[in-house]
This record gives C-alpha cells, sequence and structure tokens, in this order.
C-alpha cells in the first residue's frame, strides 16, 4: 500500500496487528468448530446471511436445498450466473456443505429427522405453520433432540394475526414494512409530483439489509442460547421477524409518534436529529460532514473560511442548528461553499486541521460519498484483509467480503465461496447417515435427493 | 406455532439467556453503546461506564428539538437495562477501580479512538493481566490500525455509509447518493460486534481462553452488501444503485397506488408470480416467454417490461388493496409503513414488539422490544435509562465492597462522579428524588 505518516502510537498499531491481522486468521482455531448447524432456508437470505455468520466461525453448516437447487440461487442483478449460482448466493454459500434433499416427500422428512438428530442448531424461513404441517414443527424435532436450538426467520412471525398469512419473506418488503423506508429518501418540492419527480420517493436501502439484520439478531439468539445450553443443557425455539428486526434499528421514530403524535417523513441527505450531519456537494461529487460536538460544527466552519462571517465564535450551544429551519438555512449556505473543492480536498483539509487548525486537536468528520467500485479499490480496506478474495477448488477467484472483525484467537474466515447443487451429497450423508453410493442412487432415482 | 403460545405475556416468568453474564461498556454515541444493551436484554448485566459529569453525548441529541422528558428520546433507545456509573477514566485511581471492574466481569467494550485504552493504562494486554479470560472489544470507524487509524481520522454513521458505498448503492440512478434516515452502519456494526462476543463467549467456555476483538463499522456495512462485490468483479462495472427496485430479484419494486400510498411487492417463485399475474386480471403472463422462469426476468428488458405492467396495474389499486391480493394469490406485499403503521400495528402489539415500558424514573412509554424471541430463556428490554453516574455506590459496594467513607472519598477525588446539572445529564424534573434507586433512598 501507498507510504503514508506513520501515528505516534504506531508501535501500538504494529503490535495490535501482529496478534489480529486477518492474514493470520487460518492459523487460529475457531469457535464454532464444535458446531453442527442445519440451514434449511428457503426463499429467503435471511436465513444463509445467519448460517453464514456461525459457518465463518467453524461451524460444521450443511445447506439443504430442494434437487434442483433454491429459488435463492437465481438472486443476481441482470440474472447473471457464475455456473450454476447467481452472485447474492455467491456470497453466502460461504463455508457451507450442500446437499438436497425433498422435503415434500414423506421419505425425505424422515432423512432431515435423521440429520436433525445429530445437529446442533436448525434455521428455516418457511412461513409460520410450514414445518408443523409437515411434522417438523419445533414440538416435533424436541423430542428427537432436547439440545436442538431452532431458529426460524420469516416476513411475519411464528404468532401474532398476521403469521397466518402463508407468505415469504423478501427484502424489499421487509424494509416496506419496517417503517424505514417511509421515512428515507428525498423530499418532494411542493407543487410536483411524483410523476415529476420519482425518485422522490420512500427509497429502500439498496443492500438486502433487512434481511442480514433479522439473520444477525438470529446469530445472536442462537449463540446466546448455546450459552444457556451450555448451563443446563436444554435447547429451545427462536422466533426473528425480519420488519420487527430492521424496525429495532429505527431509533426515535417510534417514540416520537408515540409520545408527540409527530410522524417522521423524508429528509433527504440530512439528519432529522443531528447537526452537522449531511451530504454536500463538492466539485467530483459528495462528501459526508459531521460534527456532532459543537466544536466539531466549529471547526469545519473555519475550514471552509467563514468562522468569523458566520460569527462561530459566538456560538454556544448546537441545539437551535438541530430545528428543521435552520438546517435548510446552512445547507444552503455551506452548498456553495464545499462545491469550491473536490472530495479530496476537503478530506485533507480535515485531517490537517486536526493538526494544525484553531481547535486541534478536534476536527469535523469529513468522508468521500464513494462508488462501491472505488470502496472495492480502497488500499486501506483491502489492507484490511476485507477484499482478499477466496480461492474455491469450483468457483476460481471470487471476492466476497470478510474479516469483518478481527479477533486475537478465533477470527472468522472464509475457505470456500460455495458449492454446487447437490455437491456434498456424498459426503455429508455418509458420514452422518453412513448412505453410500448404492443407497444415495436410489434416492435420487426416487427424487427425494 | 403452539411452543409461543401466550409468549408476550409469559415472558416475564423466566430469565434471560445470559443471565449470569457482566459486561462494562466505556462507548458514546451509537456505534458503541448499541451491542451493550442487546447482551441487557438478552439478560446480561450491562454496566455503563460514562465520563463525569456530562457522560455520553447521545444525551443531547434529539429530532427538531424534541426531547422526552427532557432526555434524548435516541438516547432512550439505544441504552436501555444498564446501570449506569460515572468514573474519569483520567485518572489512575479510576483505573484501578475499573480494573477491579474487569476481573469481575466477562466484557468490556469501548469505542474510543485508537490507542486510547493502551494510554488509559487499561488496554488489553493490562486487563488481561487480571483477568485472561476477559473478552475484550474496541469498535470505532477505522480500526486499531491501518491508513484511515493511523491517520487519526474521526468517524462516524455517515462517515461510513459514504465510504463503504452503502449510500451511494442505495439512490436512484442518476441521481445523488442517498443517506439512510437511521444509523444503519452503526446498529449493524453493533450488532455484529455481539456476535462477535457471544461466539468468544463460546470459545471461552470449551477453553477458558478470553481474546481481544476490534472491528470498524464501514468493514461490517461492506459485509452486508453481499452481490455488489462478486458483481464488480464478474462484470469488471460498477455496481449501480436501481432506486427500490431490488436487482436481484424480479418483479421485486415499490409502487405508487392511487390513495397516495406506496406499496412493495415481490413475487419471484413460480407460484407467487402466477399469483401475481392472476391478481393483476393477465394469467396469460405467467406462460410469456419473456417471463418464463425468474432467469430470464431478471433480464434488464424484460424486468423493466414487467415492472412497467404492475406499476400501472397498482396505480389504479389502493396500497391496502394490493396487499390483500397478495395475501389472497400468494405473493408478499406490503403497504410502506410509517411510524403511525408500525405504532399502531396490531400484529406487533400482539407480539409484543412495539410494548409498552414500565419504568420507575421515565413512567411509561412506547418503545421497541428486541427482536428475538426465545422459547425458553425469553430475552425482554425491561428498564430506561439513569442519569451520569446514578448506580454508583449501588456497583461500588455491591461488586467491590466500598463503603460509605470510600466512597466519600473517591468522590472527592474526582474519581467517581455524578450528573450535571443540565438537561439529559440530570433526572428529569417530575423525578421524586427516590424512583429507580437501588441501594439507597
Amino acid at each position: 500500500m501507498a507510504d503514508y505518516k506513520r501515528a505516534k502510537w504506531a508501535a501500538w498499531a504494529d503490535h495490535i496487528r501482529s496478534l489480529d491481522d486477518p492474514a493470520k486468521s487460518f492459523e487460529k482455531p475457531e469457535a464454532l468448530d464444535d458446531l453442527v448447524v442445519i440451514d434449511l432456508s428457503s426463499r429467503s437470505m435471511a436465513g444463509c446471511f445467519c448460517s453464514s455468520l456461525l459457518a465463518e466461525l467453524g461451524a460444521e453448516t450443511i445447506r439443504i436445498e430442494p434437487p434442483g437447487g433454491d429459488l435463492i440461487r437465481t438472486y443476481s442483478p441482470g440474472g447473471i450466473m457464475v455456473k450454476d449460482t447467481g452472485l447474492a448466493y455467491l456470497q453466502e454459500g460461504r463455508n457451507k456443505h450442500h446437499v438436497t434433499l425433498n422435503m415434500e416427500s414423506a421419505e425425505g422428512r424422515e432423512i432431515f429427522k435423521s440429520l436433525v438428530g445429530g445437529a446442533d442448531v436448525l434455521i428455516e424461513t418457511y412461513p409460520a405453520g410450514t414445518m408443523d404441517n409437515w411434522g417438523l414443527g419445533y414440538a416435533e424435532l424436541e423430542k428427537l433432540n432436547p439440545r436442538l436450538i431452532m431458529c426460524s426467520i420469516t416476513g411475519y412471525g411464528q404468532f401474532g394475526p398476521d403469521s397466518e398469512r402463508k407468505l415469504y419473506d423478501y427484502d424489499n418488503v421487509s424494509q416496506a414494512r419496517s417503517g424505514i423506508q417511509y421515512c428515507t429518501g428525498e423530499v418532494l418540492p411542493e407543487g410536483k409530483t411524483v410523476k415529476d419527480m420519482p425518485w422522490a420517493v420512500p427509497t429502500k436501502a439498496g443492500p438486502h439489509i433487512a434481511w442480514a439484520v433479522s439473520g444477525t439478531f438470529g446469530a445472536m439468539g442462537i449463540l446466546s442460547a448455546l450459552y444457556h445450553r451450555g448451563k443446563t443443557g436444554e435447547g429451545q425455539a427462536i422466533d426473528v421477524c425480519t420488519p420487527e428486526a430492521y424496525s429495532r434499528l429505527a431509533d426515535y421514530q417510534l417514540m416520537w409518534y408515540a409520545h408527540a403524535g409527530v410522524i417522521a417523513e423524508r429528509f433527504g441527505s440530512l439528519d432529522t436529529a443531528l447537526w452537522l450531519y449531511g451530504f454536500f456537494p463538492t466539485k467530483d461529487g459528495g462528501v459526508f460532514l459531521g460534527g456532532l460536538r459543537l466544536e466539531m460544527w466549529k471547526a469545519f466552519v473555519d475550514i471552509i473560511g467563514k468562522y468569523d462571517e458566520w460569527k462561530a465564535g459566538e456560538w454556544t450551544t448546537l441545539a437551535p442548528f438541530m430545528k428543521k429551519d435552520w438546517q435548510l438555512k446552512y445547507q444552503s449556505m455551506i452548498d456553495p461553499e464545499t462545491r469550491k473543492y473536490t472530495s479530496e480536498e476537503l478530506t485533507q483539509k480535515s485531517v490537517e486541521y486536526a493538526k494544525s487548525g484553531r481547535l486541534a486537536p478536534i476536527t469535523p468528520v469529513v468522508a468521500e460519498i464513494v462508488s462501491p467500485w472505488k470502496a472495492m479499490h480502497d488500499e486501506n480496506w483491502q489492507d484490511r484483509g476485507i477484499f482478499t478474495p477466496v480461492q474455491d477448488p469450483v468457483y476460481g477467484s471470487v471476492l466476497c467480503a470478510q474479516s469483518q472483525w478481527k479477533a486475537t484467537e478465533t477470527p472468522p474466515r472464509t475457505k470456500w465461496a460455495c458449492r454446487p447443487v447437490g455437491y456434498d451429497n456424498g459426503h455429508v450423508y455418509l458420514k452422518y447417515l453412513g448412505y453410500g453410493p448404492a443407497k444415495l442412487k436410489e434416492l435420487e432415482g426416487k427424487g427425494i435427493i | 406455532m403452539t411452543v409461543f403460545r401466550n409468549y408476550a405475556e409469559t415472558k416475564n416468568r423466566r430469565p434471560g439467556p445470559l443471565n449470569g453474564i457482566r459486561v462494562l461498556e466505556v462507548c458514546t454515541l451509537l456505534f458503541g453503546p448499541a451491542g451493550p444493551s442487546f447482551l441487557a436484554e438478552l439478560g446480561a448485566e450491562v454496566i455503563k461506564i460514562e465520563l463525569p459529569p456530562v457522560g455520553d453525548v447521545t444525551r443531547s441529541l434529539n429530532p427538531f428539538g424534541w426531547f422526552y422528558k427532557e432526555q434524548g428520546p435516541m438516547f432512550i433507545h439505544i441504552n436501555p437495562d444498564k446501570y449506569y456509573m460515572a468514573l474519569d477514566l483520567h485518572i489512575d485511581m479510576a483505573q484501578q477501580i475499573f480494573k477491579e471492574l474487569c476481573a469481575k466481569s466477562d466484557v468490556v467494550e469501548f469505542n474510543l479512538r485508537p490507542a486510547v485504552t493502551n494510554r488509559w493504562n487499561i488496554g488489553y494486554e493490562e486487563i488481561k493481566k487480571v483477568n485472561p479470560g476477559i473478552i475484550y472489544i474496541e469498535k470505532n470507524g477505522f480500526g486499531q490500525w491501518g491508513r484511515y487509524a493511523e491517520e487519526d481520522r474521526p468517524s462516524n454513521d455517515g462517515a461510513a455509509q459514504a465510504l463503504s458505498g452503502y449510500a451511494w448503492l442505495s439512490s436512484f440512478a442518476g441521481q445523488p447518493p442517498l443517506k439512510q434516515s437511521i444509523w444503519i452502519c452503526d446498529v449493524f456494526g453493533a450488532m455484529m460486534g455481539e456476535v462477535a462476543v457471544l461466539s468468544a463467549l463460546h470459545y471461552r467456555r470449551r477453553t477458558g481462553k478470553g481474546q481481544y476483538i476490534e472491528m470498524s463499522q464501514s468493514e461490517n456495512i461492506m459485509r452486508a452488501m453481499t452481490w455488489a462485490w462478486p458483481y464488480q468483479q464478474v462484470t469488471q462495472k460498477h455496481a449501480e444503485p436501481s432506486g427500490n427496485r431490488d436487482q436481484c430479484i424480479c418483479p421485486a419494486d415499490t409502487f405508487y397506488c392511487k390513495d397516495g400510498q406506496f406499496v412493495a411487492l415481490a413475487a419471484p417463485a413460480p407460484d407467487e408470480f402466477k399469483g401475481l399475474c392472476a391478481a393483476m386480471g393477465k394469467p396469460e403472463l405467467a406462460a410469456d416467454p419473456r417471463f418464463k422462469d425468474h432467469e430470464t426476468r431478471l433480464k434488464d428488458e424484460n424486468a423493466l417490461a414487467i415492472l412497467k405492467i404492475i406499476a400501472d396495474w397498482a396505480a389504479g389499486r389502493t396500497a391496502d388493496e394490493v396487499e390483500r391480493l397478495g395475501v389472497k394469490h400468494g405473493f408478499a406485499a406490503s403497504r410502506v409503513f410509517s411510524a403511525k403503521d408500525e405504532c399502531e400495528d396490531p400484529h406487533r402489539r400482539a407480539r409484543g414488539a412495539v410494548k409498552e415500558i414500565d419504568d420507575p424514573m421515565y413512567g411509561q412509554y412506547i418503545d421497541h422490544e428486541i427482536p428475538i424471541n426465545m422459547s425458553k430463556t425469553p430475552p425482554k428490554h425491561r428498564w430506561s435509562v439513569r442519569p451520569v453516574g446514578f448506580d454508583n455506590d449501588y456497583i461500588m459496594t455491591r461488586i467491590l465492597g466500598r463503603s460509605e467513607q470510600q466512597l466519600k472519598e473517591l468522590y472527592g477525588h474526582g474519581v467517581l462522579g455524578k450528573w450535571k446539572d443540565q438537561q439529559g445529564r440530570r433526572p428529569p424534573s417530575d423525578w421524586d428524588g427516590q424512583s429507580g434507586a437501588i441501594l439507597r433512598r
């Protein structure tokens, strides 16, 4: 990576890196390598995200698909496929063994029960009631394996009036039902219609974030249940409902309505509750500016040379700046100033200000709003191991975001990206159920695997 | 299904799964404190340590000037179910007390700039000496090493949205990048932090070993941007934003309805797509060669064609009508919910997902429950936030056995502190001077 000026505390940085550099992950033990996880997700990737987190930590993870593969395999921009797999699944097949099993057949369900008998965790995403109708609800499975932790992640949950809806969980629908899409997006100016400005509408996040969030809450529940099981030996059922899970990440909006009667509305790229906090234009794009303490806001005003003109020295509190009309007023005053610089120039000004500015070391947060392309090529993240490609025996070199945290003892790691449909039937059924080639051929003939 | 019968009504009968775990937090704003709150709701004892007398910056934050009982509503939302201690960690005596607490804790969490814990003599190596099993996590913008960390760049959620490409991917094509209305990178990163902590706890149970964990909120959100990375690798093109359309699934988009509301809809599976075509009164579309299977439908020209057909149809319906047709014909659809819809949703109320907290200091108010339901060990949001240093005496007496005289000295030296007489730091003005206090009233 390009040279940079080392910090005064570079020895600390080097020391920590020597302990937790992801480049050394494979030299270390794995936190969950004593566990067997079964992932029976269908249509929703929340379950696959959840099982990926466990698989990255070493759990032996068996992904069950129907013969021919799950619909999830086809999720991909423009329908692009790498061998038999779409790009969304190419990220979440990681470290998993892939088997096929026809859950619609009674024999398939018996085989499933045998697998569950030896498993620690089961993850599923069918609409509530599906597993019960198959005779595979938690009440049944608990009898086979009282230590089992069964996590269901769905669009409407396992109980409550809407759980009767027999509908699958899709990320965009769950984002809509969370309350977050409603208050995210550009403001439609008065006198304009949605036809005039079709982008000034409630806007969802681009990535499958509702799924990632419910999957992560699922993992949190599973790991907590493991702790409880370690003390008592008992497993349990876990219910995560995706729109609720994503809603929990909204902050004051629920209280604001419940206790002040105010419905949070869209506010573009400013923030209803924070100042200085928003996106501003530059000569070559835009930057995020942040200064949640008065001094940081003053430091920013100093950087753009308006400290005296705007009388920043006289400001004693940030409170009035949080009001809507002040935010809009200052936004229109800041815009022409930030347009004078490139994003890189403003970023460097902030770094420099921390060293030599009038309020140093206080400085505002300045961050260029980059495309994922630029992020992927940013040497800082590459150096931190985020974009180290996985060398997959079947799919070749695959770029998966990984090493999302660093750890001295049991860091997460990605060993392979994915497996084709049914690729591990031979290995998994032999290992867990003793089925050899003859038996597998018979099952295949009957359409069970 | 019977497993969760009467779940919301009976959840208080059983403790959460992390009962017996003790967590110390030295965190401010959102990325830091959000994580330990989840552990608290899962049953852990979480002690929030603030710097006296002002404490956490979030106590000042508010939407357009609105406070709930003089407290920042986001502080209330981000910090429930904790014990509140104020210890000035700049002072060596406070650092000693902190180490004594660490010796009796399982997890310790920080969100400070890199190398600050080391400067305060409470870095991992120091704490490991008093508790080799400790799980020690540091969360911040850029981690503890690497260029951005060493440049000591400040960061926060908005910076992570900008630097990760998340905002760029969350707008409409041809429009400027859009900031999310929520602090997604903060809270998602915080959640991932607890996955890291809980997995380390499992490892500790097996081996007795603790560990050190560090993370950046940008790196975590990039983990959630799944398909963008292999897309760029495979096509050598930029991943492009696509507004409300899910590029990986077709049809999946948000549509404008005749009542001025919006409805989101998804129907990629054969049964769902057939159901949608039937609901639109155009069953023949399901057999149209352009739409015959999901992969074919995802091709750009086909996707745009079917989305246009759905948009024209939805424009003649109300959002609720489309949602009802989804239930009838078996495809996913939901009106775009506002905070009002969420608050009044009978389903969320029946599940206890939106619930009334009954707090000795802040009274009865509405907040989210932790969205994890567990049949044997239900996690729960129980109480609200407290003023800076509110539980000092309780913690110091119960855990460290300090006497009243010793506490007096610690206050005298400024090691322990209490709230400044300032909004958000002090108790609400209607407080009776007693409610919520544990040891002494």
